[in-house]
């Protein structure tokens, strides 16, 4: 047994789609069509066999409320591992990227946290 | 501010109320990415922290959750895993990577990785799973 995937839920599949590689430079590695949503997976650049990111559509109403706790809190959904988190925190902000948590240390690592406009806070970290 | 944000705010003070110690066992750390094929002592990496050995090895383990000799062996065999997947031997990668045995390095990679090195040479292992490893000191439990 395998982890290969793992899931975000979206209120926008499309808008997510531009945002996860627009902003943040993820690529599309599957893409097919599933009746009014499709199955819609992206992968880093810098690991394109790496695991996978899929953009799940949120079409279960009980989801969006712990959905919008989650995001009320600013607490993050996941995190994306970042060789410099200055320089990323800097890119993203000249892209518009709304942050919630500007680069704050703790312990060994770094933590930015910054909305991904279809309902979930991300995180970037510098270990 | 958010509520994550104060936890972390909170949680920092709690993992490491010295921000300049983290800052030297961040550094030792960076020290062990850079020259990881070099003979490490710790008293080396301990100095560069400039707190006592026994002290840096519970700071570090605290930080990073494995001692900095198994960091060490993780980043090794990390960097081996590369050298195999772009055709390197066994014995040409063990020693680039700053082992001293075959055997040891052969035992090491095996149990962290779950397979010799030699299938990757082989081609025994899909290019999936060659995958960043972190040392777990379950691994140690074990042998």
């Amino acid at each position: 047994m395998k982890i290969v995937i793992t899931s975000v839920m979206v209120n926008d599949q499309e808008k997510a789609f531009k945002f996860y590689t627009e902003k943040l430079g993820f690529i599309k590695k599957t893409e097919i069509p599933m009746g009014e949503h499709k199955w819609l997976t992206l992968v880093s650049p810098e690991a394109r066999d790496g695991v996978e990111l899929l953009l799940e559509p949120m079409a279960f109403a009980p989801a969006q409320v712990y959905q919008k706790a989650l995001f009320e809190a600013g607490i993050p959904l996941t995190y994306f591992q970042v060789e410099d988190i200055q320089k990323e925190y800097e890119r993203l902000k000249n892209l518009g990227v709304q942050f919630s948590m500007a680069p704050t240390k703790m312990g060994a690592v770094t933590l930015a946290v910054f909305n991904d406009t279809v309902g979930n806070n991300m995180q970037i970290v510098q270990v | 501010m958010t509520y994550y944000h104060q936890e972390v705010l909170r949680l920092r003070t709690v993992i490491c109320p010295k921000e300049y110690l983290c800052d030297q066992v961040v550094e030792a750390k960076r020290y062990i990415d850079d020259h990881y094929a070099s003979i490490i002592r710790l008293d080396d990496i301990a100095g560069k922290a400039s707190i006592s050995k026994f002290h840096f090895i519970r700071l570090f383990k605290k930080l990073y959750g494995v001692t900095p000799n198994q960091y060490l062996v993780s980043v090794r065999i990390e960097k081996a895993k590369r050298l195999l997947k772009n055709g390197a031997s066994v014995s040409d990668a063990c020693y680039f990577v700053g082992f001293d045995s075959t055997t040891t390095f052969t035992g090491l990679f095996k149990k962290i990785t779950g397979y010799p090195p030699s299938a990757i040479l082989k081609k025994q292992v899909p290019a999936t799973i060659i995958a960043p490893v972190i040392y777990n000191p379950a691994w140690k439990k074990e042998s």
